[in-house]
């Protein structure tokens, strides 16, 4: 009886391993989208567009930017991309994939209702939300707010200032080479030189200003507005040179849900999507969309885009790695 | 046919098949991926070139990454060292009062993952918001804090702190068995207690303390988490740390792959002296001494310190366990990371999210069980038989196996992953990569280690006139197995399965390098989760898997006590 018994337990044990096991093997027909915004910003957009596509379900990932670049790029070799969709905030990845041919090109119809940073726009991919970062400072530890860029290089800030490690984060890259762009690099050598440090992703160093490990750290717009609204006790400066990172969403080419891919595409342009995407503290791409404003105040997309600091993204493209490479170099010396 | 051919057919039927599925397992599960790390490292494009291997190595990442590696771990050793040993001595040759019950307190550390550690001491102390420090900071009115957790030093005490129990096990057991009879003819002839100490007890536990050593040396050499929390953004690489960073950033590339190819030759290479020295120290004879067990050791009388001495055996679990976990629950229910924690600023929100609202919890912790089960039962079946075969058979081959028997040893778990990804990801015909069957197949070349030792000990019991009895009244080879070996090996075989499942339903080093959207294992989840700038929700997070790991540890503990009944 005893041995029945036994046999039956590890039978059971087996079963249950192999069970949970091969039903995460066989994946349900459902469209994959990878993307770097937080948990916070896309969950919403899911189950509105599931709401109102009950035959589709989406299955996001959400990571770095460069973690799922990471990712894609091992895919492709391995000869199968799993994602259907990607959004990101690092433009020169989709320019540098829209030259490789690997993003599927298609126009949405909702196009012409939204603003657009790209000027040559062909439908390989369209922007869906407009980020923007800017200076965060702990509360409790800053008394004085930051006014322009050039105050991070003050005693106020010694040793304090945190940015987002760019090869983890695409908003981060962007912003490094952005302001690179607009001072030049000694503003990066400037801000080493007062003890400013890289971190890791994007959320960590908000959280490390909150905790008042750092004391202000570059910050992503709707991270910060979810955490203040949550009691954290760190607040939002904006220096008149914006920093605004269009994040654009791309299908790519040879996804078996095609036609599912195209209805995300055209779901995340909508007023729906966009209204969610303005709710959580950052640009939207349309202008008929309220920006609620709740912790600290916007421009509305096309006075954002007017006042942010230009830059070629063809140009950006060739020159990522090198930024990137530079950028280290300097913050990491001794 | 002739019977003769029959017979000598079926004989050579089961033993042969059970020597080529043993070999089978461990060429498939551990030596290809290792080879192919070789492979890796030292041909470039078909050809044999050992300069960009140097290359590679001289490197000043890589360099600083194989030095911090070597400086972390010697620093773990002697710590885990000295602190294991200690404890153990006090807990088997002292009049400490609670004696067993302290004891079983010392192997605790053993379920808290130091990974989940390394968050808690990053709370704590990190150098201008950890709470000890803010407190230090406030109540002495300066602004340098008390201890920076992100150092060397840091990193190399938080890793003793949930490590020391290997060396605590291994000496606790060799104070045991130590036959005090030398001790008390030493005493007779009349040598002090400090002479005893030096020429008789020291001499007699080296080994076990050097084994014990050793163990962790090649656990920390190789673990990813803690260095992962508080050394990366320091800037501080150990060599998991950069095979992971190379991975991941450069996107699969054949420079990073080749780069986390040399750094795991390193690490093979390094485990396997240690291994080797840990083979020499044990070979020295010490277990003809150390053999009794029903003696009881002379015990040190403690007077005035008995007390002192426990307060302080408290205070040390107290801070190392109790205190770590207490803020990983008070930091995973407060609503954002900063605010002062206060009750006003609690609230089981996040418990609620994280087991409710957030889809990848379910998959963590479905994933985590179902790996641990299933490498469990696969590791615990192919560990008894390859034990079987080569404590037990005698055929032509062995030696192979004995060879192959050792490289789970010496295999660290990051080169495992690397292996498995060279293995699997479709340039042999057949792609696991992004599925849950590549950390499985990890899994199981990581634990079998664990499985050979528990079945060979288990195995080493049966004496071979037992299956010889059998097979001269004239059972079957499969019979006698079935009916007297397995009986005999099962609590090894049990005891071997939990070994494995507990590690592996927290692990964090394998699962990060090879984990998919929804296969992320608890482990990946939690630290994924910290990387994100989710402070609170990894915290939360933790302390639901802290509680899964003592719900799953107390039913084991139930089943192998009544197992051993």
């Amino acid at each position: 009886m005893r041995k029945v018994f036994s046999a039956v337990l590890v039978l059971a044990i087996l079963a249950a391993g192999f069970a949970g096991l091969v039903s995460k093997a066989e994946a349900a027909e459902e469209l994959i989208v990878y993307t770097s915004m937080k948990e916070s910003l896309i969950k919403g957009i899911v189950q509105g567009f599931e709401a109102q596509n009950p035959g589709i379900k989406v299955s996001y990932q959400s990571a770095g930017a460069g973690k799922l670049m990471a990712k894609i790029a091992a895919e492709r070799q391995s000869g199968k991309i799993l994602a259907d969709v990607l959004w990101t905030s690092e433009v020169p990845d989709f320019y540098k994939m829209r030259m490789e041919g690997i993003l599927e090109k298609y126009k949405s119809p909702k196009f012409k209702e939204t603003i657009n940073p790209f000027k040559d726009y062909d439908g390989s991919f369209h922007a869906a939300r407009l980020g923007t970062l800017g200076i965060i400072v702990n509360t409790d530890r800053v008394k004085k707010d930051p006014t322009a860029w050039s105050d991070l290089m003050k005693p106020e800030f010694k040793n304090g200032f945190g940015v987002a490690d760019p090869a983890l984060s695409g908003t981060s890259y962007m912003s490094v080479a952005l302001l690179a762009k607009k001072f030049g690099w000694k503003f990066w050598e400037g801000v080493k030189a007062n003890g400013g440090r890289i971190g890791k992703g994007s959320g960590q160093v908000i959280d490390d200003t909150a905790s008042g490990e750092l004391l202000a750290s570059l910050a992503v717009d709707y991270i910060t507005d979810n955490k203040i609204t949550k009691g954290a006790h760190i607040k939002m400066c904006y220096p008149k040179e914006l920093l605004v990172v269009p994040s654009p969403i791309a299908i790519f080419k040879g996804t078996p849900h095609l036609a599912a891919a195209k209805k995300f595409v055209d779901y995340m342009l909508g007023k729906e999507a966009q209204t969610l995407v303005a709710a959580q503290g950052t640009i939207p791409v349309r202008e008929d969309v309220v920006m609620p404003n709740k912790n600290f105040t916007l421009p509305k997309p096309k006075a954002a885009l007017a006042q942010s600091i230009k830059i070629d993204y063809n140009e950006a493209v060739k020159t990522k790695e090198d930024t990137i490479k530079k950028f280290s170099e300097i913050m990491k010396k001794r | 046919m002739s019977q003769s051919a029959i017979k000598k057919e079926s004989s050579f039927g089961v033993a042969h098949i059970i020597l080529f599925l043993a070999i089978a397992i461990l060429v498939i599960f551990v030596a290809w991926p290792v080879l192919l790390i070789l492979f890796n490292a030292f041909f470039v494009g078909g050809k044999f070139n050992s300069k960009d291997f140097i290359a590679v190595l001289t490197e000043p990442d890589t360099f600083s990454a194989l030095k911090n590696s070597l400086v972390i771990a010697s620093m773990t050793t002697i710590g885990s060292t000295i602190v294991g040993t200690f404890f153990a001595w006090l807990v088997t040759r002292t009049d400490l009062p609670y004696k067993k019950f302290m004891k079983g307190l010392f192997l605790v550390p053993f379920m808290l993952p130091s990974f989940i550690g390394a968050l808690a001491w990053k709370m704590l102390l990190s150098p201008n918001a950890g709470y000890i420090n803010r407190l230090f900071m406030r109540i002495f009115e300066t602004d340098q804090p008390l201890f920076n957790i992100y150092s060397y030093l840091g990193i190399s005490l938080v890793e003793v702190m949930y490590l020391f129990p290997f060396v605590f096990i291994q000496v606790c057991g060799a104070l045991e068995r130590m036959d005090p009879t030398l001790e008390e003819s030493a005493r007779i002839s009349g040598a002090g207690l400090f002479t005893i100490t030096r020429k008789i007890t020291i001499p007699l536990v080296l080994p076990s303390i050097m084994s014990g050593a050793l163990l962790i040396m090649l656990y920390s050499m190789a673990h990813f988490g803690t260095v992962a929390v508080l050394g990366i953004e320091q800037g501080i690489y150990n060599i998991p740390t950069l095979i992971y960073e190379k991975i991941h950033q450069s996107a699969g590339s054949f420079e990073s792959i080749r780069t986390g190819a040399v750094l795991s030759t390193v690490l093979v290479v390094t485990a396997a002296a240690i291994i080797w020295a840990q083979q020499k120290i044990l070979s020295k004879g010490h277990y003809q001494i150390i053999g009794g067990k029903s003696f009881r050791p002379m015990e040190l009388k403690l007077r005035g310190l008995r007390y002192p001495l426990l307060f302080f055996c408290l205070a040390y679990i107290g801070f190392t366990i109790l205190l770590p976990t207490a803020i990983i629950f008070m930091i995973g229910s407060v609503d954002t990371y900063g605010v002062p924690l206060t009750w006003a600023n609690m609230s089981l929100a996040n418990y609620k999210y994280i087991l409710t609202e957030y889809d990848v919890t379910k998959d963590a912790i479905l994933n985590s069980l179902s790996l641990g089960l299933a490498a469990a039962a696969i590791t615990m079946f192919a560990g008894v038989m390859i034990s079987y075969v080569i404590v037990k058979m005698k055929v032509k081959g062995k030696g192979i196996l004995e060879f192959l028997g050792m490289l789970p040893f010496s295999v660290p778990g990051s080169v495992i992953a690397l292996g498995v990804i060279l293995a699997w990801s479709g340039k042999f015909g057949i792609n696991l990569y992004n599925t849950v069957w590549i950390i499985l197949v990890a899994y199981v070349a990581r634990y079998m280690a664990f499985s050979l030792r528990a079945n060979t000990a288990a195995l080493e019991q049966v004496h071979d006139s037992l299956m010889e009895a059998s097979r001269s009244c004239g059972a079957t080879m499969w019979q006698s197995l079935k009916d007297i070996v397995i009986p005999l090996v099962r609590p090894g075989m049990i005891s071997a399965f939990f070994l494995i499942f507990l590690p592996a339903l927290r692990e964090l080093t394998v699962s990060i390098m090879l984990y998919a959207p929804t296969t992320r294992t608890i482990g990946v989840a939690i630290y994924t989760l910290n990387e994100d700038g989710e402070t609170v929700m990894s915290a939360a997070l933790a302390g639901i898997a802290l509680i899964l790991i003592v719900i799953c540890q107390s039913i084991i503990n139930r089943i192998t006590k009544k197992a051993g009944e």
